[in-house]
């Protein structure tokens, strides 16, 4: 199945998201950014490409997310 | 002309000693080995350091070229030493100051061994860093691809014990500090987290 990294500012937003995922039971990995990615804060969140919908609905407007991207 | 390190009938770790140290001043070299686990373990050692093996069999023999690439870490001088790299995990967190943060790096850290080609041959769990080896474990799934990868997995049992997580380790064994000093103590190198 793909994955895809969901990106943050910062660290603190990452683990809020955690938090919100972990809520909400959508699955998730916190992951560190890879390379061909980039964002400010070196930890991403990685879920499965058909819980996006679920996931953005989630973390809402609660905290922002930076990006999503496909995960190589 | 490879260099030839005739490994048959030597038991383990014998034949990845010769090889590791056959490495780190040849770049071409052919490994014979006559049983399974020394060929398992000999292919596993080239592989973990990014060199390319081809392999062949002959009758009971084991015949492995092992070129070391460009991302070989003996040609970027990473693992000079010989013996087994050992990594200690000794907490459930990364590093001090912050734990919040500390868990966060931890899940980084293990998540980032299994996608580099450097691996350690052995992990030690050990004080909370059992937590992380054990069923509920947010990093078990990690824990469990280094030790599909061939990553020795050592938790200590006075540590499992000591939290009531005996029966829940998800991955590796129990170990206990006879197996545990040693292995630090022969470790070719020691890498502490």
């Amino acid at each position: 199945m793909p994955f895809l990294a969901v990106l943050f500012d910062s660290v603190n937003a990452a683990l809020l998201a955690e938090k919100l995922l972990k809520e909400e039971g959508v699955p998730f990995k916190l992951i560190p950014v890879p390379k061909s990615l980039s964002s400010d804060c070196g930890v991403c969140i990685r879920i499965d490409a058909d819980d996006e919908a679920r996931a953005v609905d989630a973390l809402g407007k609660k905290v922002r997310i930076q990006a999503v991207r496909p995960l190589p | 002309m490879a260099h030839i390190v005739d490994a048959r009938g030597l038991a383990c770790p014998q034949p990845v000693i010769l090889t590791k140290k056959a490495l780190s001043d040849n770049s071409v070299i052919e490994v014979l080995v006559d049983d399974t686990a020394a060929f398992q373990n000999v292919k596993r050692l080239a592989a973990s350091l990014g060199c390319t093996v081809e392999e062949a069999r002959e009758g009971s023999v084991f015949r492995l070229r092992i070129t070391r690439g460009g991302t070989c870490a003996l040609a970027e001088g990473v693992i000079s030493r010989e013996g087994p790299v050992v990594l200690v995990m000794s907490s459930v967190n990364m590093g001090r100051g912050d734990d919040v943060l500390g868990t966060v790096l931890v899940k980084s850290f293990l998540h980032t061994l299994t996608e580099i080609s450097e691996r350690p041959d052995v992990v030690i769990f050990l004080n909370s860093g059992v937590k992380l080896a054990v069923e509920g474990s947010e990093v078990l799934d990690d824990v469990k691809a280094l030790a599909d990868a061939g990553v020795r997995i050592l938790a200590c049992g006075t540590c499992l014990n000591y939290f009531g997580l005996k029966e829940q380790l998800g991955a590796g064994v129990v170990s206990n500090m006879y197996d545990i000093a040693h292995t630090m103590l022969t470790a070719g190198r020691l890498v502490q987290v």
